[in-house]
């Protein structure tokens, strides 16, 4: 019994001990393993801390800077790169009546406020500024406060009067190409102008920060709106366009409209000013048609002699007679009737090509869809719809009326017959040097040599002498055409559209550069002419020799086109 | 024995924690201070490109086009280069240098002054007296030294690499003595 019981105790303690061990072991292994799994927590969260360091970590603080970076809307440059609108966090002046938390919303008396007020902005309306303070209500006082005038706002220490910044859209350089660039409207959107056509990218954050190049030369650009400013002036002219196109890209280097309007001012932007007489207007051209319906005729051969002798006698057709402006003699052959732009020669060369050659040619150029360019307010031409042309149609077409166009319809025709023959589409977009659009081809190369000869000569000897810059090579054709009256009613016979056509230098061309002036008068400074040879040449006389040094052309007077060959058909010269 | 190795490494271990986790912790205080400074550079460059972009924007708008024109319409009436003041290549300015054939109009000859002392050519020379400037004792040798003289101490000035105004001549020296006392009072 008593050994039964020493045994079983014995057998016990020596269960219990193997038990202790037992537990013991395993209470080591439970710590052993909360400890690895400590370390293995640790090590975790040293991976997970360095993924998040190498991969979260960094993409939210690179992208505040790059967010601070980030203007609100995206710039748009010329094609060197100067700013010609960008976003621009200006002062407001904001009035905050309560300011001061109950009470008088100001220290002093609203009409002490409203005195110094109009003194800092010699612009604002004293009793206006007073009704606002006033009332009370809050509203804005003043926008694009220039810092100084914030400073002395300050300065009259009235927490009520606050001048937060916000962002505003800036045009350092004013009116000029603010047809080309238009205005951002109070939603902040783009209208009219690029800021509209590039609306989408501009406000893109991921697209904003790289600015928008146009292919316009603010220089160019600057020179163009002034000239063409001064023409207008001397003329007493209702409005003035022009344009300076690069003959081998396409490329619009200046593009102005006149009487123009300031985009950093789109409050008073009205349609009047905003309208762009370059690519939304169509006018009736006139005689700046002449060379397109010469170059036709040569493409196709029926002009082989240039020495040939049209009759220029009035053709009488269809009840209508097509003179001239003045006598110009009995016979004249092509030259000659660019040089004097006779309505009858050329009318009789059109007749010869017949109306389906001058019509597909006139299709080629573009004459009878909108023009290609990327500004969305563009004119559609008033091109002749019948399938065939009449006869009537076919001549006046070819000295520019019965058909209106928009004056880059012409600035592209003009760049397709001195190019060597490509038209190509307009753009307001730089082009990279060799990758201009390819185009198609409308004349022979020949042809197109043939036509930059006879422009030298209108430029030389005829009504295009007064925008032969010394040096410059130009050449071009004036047009002086009658507008018609309202509903489509006869031609007002004192108001002329007066255009000049032209591009330099004739030996090589690089630009052609169109000047447009509406209803110009017969002032003292035009001679008391209204026509495009005292007007609209005068201007690209003025505007080529500024624009030329810009664009690398250097003027020349040892050099020219050769016209040797075609010098004797013009035996009178010029004398017109 | 075994319980005191036991807590020594226990100890040891905890050292070695202690010293890690202060290590730790300097280097987060340095990566924090690291951090903020590199918020604070990138605050001033923001601050810099937008004070830029004022200060260009002004810049830009001070040098219109439309201002330039009317300023230079009323102040300096620039006009754009003519032909005539291009050159195209050496030709042309090699043309400009060529004798005069017969029967040209004569060159325009520049009318100018007689240099006073051709041995010493000055460094530079006042443009409203047309007197050399130099310092104090130059000015008067280069003023009174005669042709003759000038010319005996050439030799010895071209001998040398250095220039050195012609005292080493003691014919120099004798007639620069009482020009010197004339020029100073």
């Amino acid at each position: 019994m008593n050994a039964l019981t020493y045994s079983t105790a014995l057998a016990s303690g020596r269960v219990q001990l193997a038990n202790v061990r037992q537990r013991s072991l395993l209470t080591a292994q439970v710590r052993l393993l909360a400890v690895m799994l400590l370390f293995a927590l640790a090590a975790v969260a040293c991976v997970l801390r360095i993924v998040q360091l190498g991969v979260v970590e960094p993409a939210p603080r690179a992208s505040s800077l790059y967010e601070a970076m980030l203007p609100s809307r995206g710039e748009i440059v010329d094609r060197n790169g100067l700013a010609l609108a960008r976003a621009f966090p200006a002062y407001a002046l904001w009035y905050n009546p309560a300011a001061l938390g109950g009470g008088s919303p100001l220290v002093r008396s609203p009409a002490e406020i409203a005195h110094i007020l109009a003194s800092i902005f010699p612009d604002a309306d004293e009793a206006d500024l007073l009704r606002r303070l006033i009332a009370g209500k809050p509203g804005y006082l003043a926008r694009r406060v220039l810092p100084e005038q914030a400073n002395r706002i300050h300065a009259l220490g009235e927490p009520a009067l606050e001048f937060p910044r916000e962002p505003d859209r800036y045009y350092p350089q004013g009116s000029l190409a603010a047809h080309v660039l238009g205005f951002v409207a109070a939603d902040g959107h783009g209208r009219v102008g690029m800021e509209e056509v590039f609306d989408q990218q501009l406000t893109d954050p991921s697209q904003r920060a790289r600015p928008q190049m146009l292919s316009l030369d603010m220089r160019v650009q600057g020179a163009l709106e002034d000239e063409l400013s001064k023409g207008m002036l001397e003329t007493d002219a209702i409005g003035a366009a022009g344009v300076v196109l690069d003959v081998d890209s396409g490329e619009i280097l200046a593009l102005a409209s006149l009487p123009s309007f300031n985009p950093n001012r789109p409050d008073q932007a009205v349609n009047r000013l905003v309208f762009n007489k370059v690519t939304n207007q169509v006018y009736e051209l006139g005689s700046t048609f002449k060379p397109i319906t010469v170059a036709s005729a040569i493409d196709a051969g029926t002009i082989t002699n240039l020495a040939k002798r049209y009759s220029a006698s009035p053709i009488q057709i269809d009840g209508f007679t097509i003179k001239d402006s003045h006598n110009m003699g009995a016979s004249l052959n092509a030259p000659e009737a660019l040089i004097h732009s006779s309505n009858i020669v050329t009318a009789r060369i059109a007749d010869e090509l017949g109306a389906d050659r001058l019509k597909a040619t006139m299709i080629a150029l573009g004459m009878n869809e909108r023009p290609y360019l990327e500004l969305p307010g563009r004119g559609f031409p008033l091109f002749p719809r019948d399938e065939r042309w009449a006869r009537i149609t076919n001549m006046t077409v070819s000295y520019g009326h019965g058909i209106a166009v928009t004056p880059l319809h012409l600035a592209s025709a003009y760049a397709t017959l001195v190019n060597g023959g490509i038209w190509r589409p307009a753009t307001l977009q730089k082009v990279a040097p060799g990758l201009a659009v390819r185009g198609r081809r409308v004349f022979k190369a020949s042809t197109s040599a043939r036509m930059r000869q006879l422009l030298r000569m209108i430029a030389v000897y005829g009504t295009g002498r007064k925008a032969n810059a010394a040096g410059f090579r130009v050449g071009g054709k004036t047009g002086s055409a009658e507008k018609p009256g309202e509903n489509g009613g006869a031609y007002k016979k004192n108001a002329v559209v007066a255009t000049f056509a032209a591009a330099f230098p004739m030996d090589r061309p690089r630009y052609v550069v169109i000047a447009m002036l509406d209803e110009p008068k017969g002032t003292a400074a035009a001679s008391g002419q209204r026509t495009a040879a005292w007007n609209a040449a005068p201007v690209v006389g003025r505007v080529v020799p500024r624009i030329g040094p810009l664009l690398g052309i250097v003027p020349d007077d040892s050099r020219d086109i050769d016209l040797t060959d075609l010098a004797p058909l013009i035996p009178h010269g010029g004398g017109e | 024995m075994i319980a005191s190795r036991t807590s020594l490494r226990r100890i040891g271990w905890a050292a070695l924690l202690a010293v890690c986790s202060a290590a730790l912790f300097a280097l987060s205080l340095r990566v924090n201070a690291l951090k903020s400074e590199v918020r604070r550079s990138e605050n001033r460059i923001v601050a810099l490109r937008q004070e830029t972009m004022y200060l260009e924007t002004e810049y830009e708008t001070r040098s219109n086009q439309q201002l330039l024109s009317a300023w230079n319409a009323v102040d300096f009436g620039y006009v754009a280069p003519n032909a005539g003041q291009y050159l195209e290549n050496v030709r042309q300015l090699a043309a400009l240098g060529k004798p005069a054939g017969p029967g040209a109009p004569s060159p325009i000859r520049v009318a100018t002054a007689q240099i006073e002392v051709p041995g010493v050519i000055p460094a530079m020379v006042s443009p409203l007296t047309g007197k050399p400037l130099g310092d104090d004792n130059d000015e008067p040798e280069a003023a009174s030294a005669d042709h003759d003289k000038a010319a005996a101490g050439l030799d010895d000035r071209l001998g040398k690499v250095e220039r050195d105004p012609p005292t080493k001549s003691p014919a120099a020296e004798k007639a620069n003595k009482p020009a010197s006392k004339a020029a100073k009072p």
